[in-house]
């Protein structure tokens, strides 16, 4: 069941009947037969293709940070799908869920490395995982126990505390057992009926055939009793339960589900990482798969994954200059094109942007020299083809952070104007944009990201709640 | 009447000082059909909440089938044969249409989530039972809920539709006792036909026990073997349609007091 | 004796700040059904701006202007600016959502929290700014009372907190105002049609409850020294503890409640260990709602089915 286009979902028309004309009309075109041809594909059989592309990946190229990358991309795919589950599907905000993640990656520390006892413990990966998610799954059953009783908001921050005070427990409490704040270290590597996982591609298959069998677990989970229970609690509760559904185990499932997921993805992190540390499992990273599963569509399987992907591709991307530049250009081109039409009006405020950024470069270059006298942050050729466009001052600190207010200012006041107001408003805000991006934003990268997932929250919520891949809901209140 | 199959025993609610259902004693027997009728705040969605378990009386028990089910979880109810639809629609409306019906099978399945992963022989087999089950609920309703519409969100279906839809929702939970929540709101007369058409099928093909909530006393002429009235929480007349429309007691009730005297 | 009644003392003085706090969370959430998890980074901002309008007028060590003045001036700057940076937060970001399910405004929420505690980084940087207090009200000047010192700038901050809740009790219920506000918590549509302006005094709800917390951020700055980018977070948690407790939508229960936190922390600190000092208030949080959902003075509502 999806809704092909952007139109909302009405109450009580019929879309297929009314949509008919529009799938007549669809059918002409070479874009149009690919996406028939992708419609009539089994969803197993895509699974199928795309999990075979991504096995391709670490053969492709030599560079051990790219796979490095795609391991952390698909650690995060993981953890994605199993909030998708507790978020998506049931409809429960739990914003502790990455202590589950954290619970795995000690749990599984604890029983692989020298940490207890006198030369520790080191179990077998496969049984020492087991422990550790079976674990996980009961105390998924004993968080979401608030669960019965508290609405949405009240759960989101007994949740949000839990996860606090698992980071505070782990960094506090008992340093002999945890490690304190440099956690435990010297973790054994994955090791599976004697073979040893040592390489980062080794990380990556393990973690691709985790991500390809959790992925397919869900999609029959999602049109089994299960998951129709999971989705009409999330519905309406109240009417669940008079259908004869238990809203209080689904839910409870839901939240041993997600814990279990979490927990497993937090094991193989440890074995990777050879380390498990609290800094790992704080806030920040809490909303960095809250951002991926927003961003994909909660609700879909595929969207989580997606979601998680382009998050972390997009950070990782940020971290480097030059291919920070070419994403942050690259993105506000995108937007522009998708979003300003017809051509003509793109093809004006183009050329006014690149006008108006010479004329102001000359004109304050012209009152003061130190105002332009430093260069442009972003790295490679774009920095240097923007030299003469933007205005960098010696010391961009302060003017750069007067302009990100006004940034802040005028974007909002931007989605409050319409028409000829707007898009005369967009040129000016488009140059601010970049002015602050490279004053500010390249300097400090990792500020950037967090500021980035934080307004991808908020973009998403108010523009396109559904995400990439969801499906429009309805909402009666 | 042998033993009723839905019973309330001096059933009280009280919310503080206020009596939302006050010394209430009815009885509903096996294959019977029952109105309930009374101005707006009687006291009548209220019962329906406490038959179901969304609330738990005060004193007084309820029995269904001679067995106490004042206190159950609803989930629990609704498990023992005790289905209802809402005054105002409660579909899962982002489902389709099949997944509503199927989804109400949960509590006379047992698939668990572990069978359903690997597939099971018993899990494959539970699933085309419900699945069976849903085209048979939907094809109840002739050709309105079929084809092409059972994978149609429910969101799409029209209002009167969607009305069918909660029925067929509520009939897939293999209940004893169907409770009806004004099931012709917001119908015109051509719907209000077939809905009390509908209603007469549902007794007598399905053999459901009928507690239906209605203001269009047309329908509830149609429909009723009896009929029993509520003002403030407390029952004021019972008895046949005629019986009861022509009471002073339910007269005044909806009408104002005075009224019921007769002119001249 | 004495460390007793010290750590009665501090626990006041934190509980004040906390309640102050808790009193936005708890008008809001009256207003809207929503947790505002931003409020913490509120009064974060509003310790902020205490800080630069201090150092305005010549920094800690070298006040160019009487201390009440420039007290003063901290506390106003502080509520006006946390106070429109509620309102403008409430107008982007939360009110398009108004008929969206919950989970919208939560979610948007949380990222608002997240973008203001990394702008304000970005700003002002990572480094801990001091109020060094000490430096312009000395710890000296106050009161003696059974051999415990109580500072002036306690003395201050519990007055001021006292003050300000009396006020707001008296605006919630003798002004119109406060009557509409109580309008709109309790059914926002019946409000409406009744000719209640519900934006503007939902606006205006969002104007006094982040003032409020803008002014407990320069109290904090003041007590406690230290103002920083995450301060709010941790903060913000105990406030919404604080409002659970006492009955979240109460308002004499916010102030209970953040009063008995701050004990709660007081203690906790001083008898057995600063750093179970979270992980207690985290367990008065749970056994609240597991035992009392409703808070020490909420009712029970009734929902129509």
């Amino acid at each position: 069941m999806s809704t092909p286009n952007d139109a909302p979902p009405r109450i009580g028309v019929d879309e297929w009947v009314a949509r008919s004309g529009e799938r007549r009309d669809r059918g002409s075109g070479p874009s149009a037969a690919i996406v028939r041809a992708l419609e009539r594909v089994g969803w197993w059989q895509r699974l199928a293709v795309i999990a075979a592309i991504v096995a391709l990946f670490p053969l492709l190229t030599s560079s051990d940070y790219a796979v490095r990358v795609g391991v952390n991309t698909l650690l995060l795919a993981t953890l994605a799908l199993g909030l998708n589950v507790v978020v998506g599907w049931t409809g429960l905000l739990d914003l502790g869920y990455v202590a589950f993640y954290g619970f795995g990656a000690y749990g599984f520390a604890l029983l692989s490395s020298n940490q207890l006892g006198s030369s520790g413990i080191h179990l077998p990966s496969l049984l020492a995982i087991v422990i550790v998610v079976v674990a996980a799954a009961l105390l998924g059953l004993l968080l979401g126990l608030p669960s019965r009783r508290l609405q949405g908001d009240y759960l989101a921050i007994v949740t949000l505390f839990f996860g606090q005070i698992f980071v505070e427990t782990v960094t506090n409490v008992a340093p002999k057992v945890t490690g304190g704040p440099n956690g435990v270290v010297g973790i054994d590597p994955l090791n599976f009926f004697g073979l040893e996982v040592t390489t980062t591609r080794g990380y990556f298959y393990v973690l691709l055939i985790v991500t390809v069998v959790i992925m397919g677990a869900l999609h029959l989970i999602d049109s089994s009793r299960t998951g129709r229970g999971w989705r009409a609690v999330r519905e309406d509760p109240l009417a669940a339960a008079l259908m004869t559904i238990p809203v209080n185990k689904v839910k409870l499932l839901a939240f041993s589900v997600g814990a279990a997921v979490a927990a497993l993805a937090g094991t193989i992190f440890a074995a990777f990482q050879a380390g498990a540390y609290p800094t790992d499992f704080d806030t920040p990273f809490l909303i960095l798969v809250y951002a991926g599963v927003i961003l994909g569509g909660s609700g879909s399987i595929a969207g989580a994954v997606l979601g998680a992907t382009v998050v972390s591709v997009t950070l990782e991307l940020l971290r480097n200059p030059s291919q920070a530049a070419t994403l942050f250009y690259g993105l506000i081109l995108l937007t522009l094109v998708v979003r300003v039409r017809p051509w003509r009006k793109l093809g004006a405020v183009l050329a006014a942007l690149v006008a108006f950024g010479f004329a102001v470069h000359a004109v304050i270059g012209a009152i003061s020299a130190s105002a332009v006298a430093g260069h442009p942050r972003s790295g490679g050729w774009v920095g240097d083809a923007l030299g003469s466009w933007v205005v960098v001052p010696a010391d961009p600190k302060g003017p750069g952070n007067i302009a990100f207010v006004v940034l802040i200012l005028g974007l909002v006041a931007l989605v409050q104007l319409k028409g000829t107001a707007r898009t005369v408003l967009l040129v000016p805000l488009l140059y601010l944009a970049a002015f602050v991006w490279e004053t500010r934003l390249v300097a400090e990268a990792s500020i950037t990201r967090q500021i980035l997932l934080g307004a991808i929250l908020i973009v998403m919520m108010n523009a396109r709640p559904q995400g990439l891949l969801g499906s429009k809901r309805v909402e009666v209140l | 009447m042998t033993r009723p199959l839905l019973e309330l025993d001096h059933v009280t609610l009280a919310f503080g000082g206020l009596h939302a259902v006050e010394d209430l004693s009815i009885a509903v027997g096996e294959g019977e059909i029952v109105s309930l009728i009374g101005p707006n705040g009687a006291g009548k969605t209220t019962l329906f909440n406490l038959i179901t378990g969304v609330y738990a009386p005060t004193s007084g028990d309820i029995r269904v089938a001679g067995r106490s089910i004042a206190g159950l979880a609803p989930h629990r109810i609704a498990g023992l044969g005790v289905a209802r639809t809402f005054q105002t629609l409660r579909l899962f409306v982002n489902m389709s249409v099949k997944e509503n019906v199927m989804a109400a099978t949960y509590g006379h399945t047992s698939a668990r989530m572990w069978q359903s992963v690997l597939r099971t022989p018993k899990a494959r087999r539970e699933e085309r039972e419900v699945n069976a089950l849903a085209e048979e609920v939907l094809g109840f309703f002739s050709q309105r809920l079929m084809g092409y519409r059972w994978d149609q969100p429910a969101y799409s279906l029209s209002y009167a539709n969607r009305r069918r839809l909660e029925i067929a929702r509520a009939m897939a939970t293999r209940p004893r006792v169907l409770l009806i929540d004004e099931p012709a709101a917001g119908m015109n007369p051509q719907e209000t036909h077939e809905i009390t058409d509908l209603i007469a099928r549902l007794r007598d093909e399905r053999g459901y026990t009928i507690l239906a909530i209605e203001h269009d006393m047309h329908v509830v002429e149609g429909i009723s073997d009896r009929v029993i009235a509520l003002d403030h929480g407390q029952k004021i007349a019972e008895g046949s349609f005629e019986a009861v429309a022509t009471n002073p007691l339910v007269v005044e009730a909806y009408m104002g007091r005075g009224t019921a005297v007769t002119k001249g | 004796m004495t460390f007793f009644l010290q750590q009665v003392v501090d626990g006041l003085t934190t509980g004040s700040v906390y309640a102050l706090i808790a009193l936005g969370y708890s008008m809001v959430y009256g207003v809207l059904k929503l947790l505002n998890f931003a409020h913490g980074d509120i009064y974060m901002v509003g310790a902020f701006i205490g800080y630069f309008v201090l150092q305005a007028f010549g920094g800690a060590t070298a006040l160019v202007a009487p201390v009440a003045v420039v007290l003063i001036a901290m506390f106003a700057a502080a509520a006006l600016g946390a106070g429109l940076l509620g309102v403008g937060i409430e107008r982007f970001a939360y009110r398009p959502l108004r008929e969206s399910p919950r989970i919208a405004p939560l979610i948007t929420a949380l990222g608002v929290s997240f973008f203001l505690e990394n702008a304000v980084l970005l700003l002002f940087g990572s480094e801990t700014r001091l109020y060094s207090t000490s430096s312009f009200i000395p710890f000296s000047t106050g009161v003696h009372v059974a051999g415990v010192n109580i500072s002036l700038v306690r003395i201050l901050v519990v007055v001021l907190a006292a003050v300000l809740m009396v006020g707001l009790r008296v605006l919630v219920e003798r002004t119109r105002l406060g009557k509409a506000m109580r309008a709109v918590a309790f059914d926002r549509e019946a409000a409406e049609m009744m000719g209640i302006q519900v934006d503007r005094t939902i606006s205006a709800t969002f104007f006094i409850g982040s003032a409020l917390a803008g002014v407990a951020g320069v109290m904090a700055g003041l007590v406690f020294d230290q103002v920083f980018s995450l301060m709010g977070f941790i903060a913000g948690l105990k406030a919404f503890t604080a409002a659970v407790v006492g009955g979240i939508g109460n308002v004499p229960g916010a102030m209970l409640g953040g009063l008995l936190i701050g004990l709660a922390e007081s203690f906790a600190t001083g008898y057995i260990s600063s750093t179970f000092q979270n992980l207690i208030v985290f367990g008065i949080l749970i056994g609240v709602m597991l035992l009392r959902p409703n808070g020490l003075l909420g009712r029970a509502t009734l929902q129509k089915v």
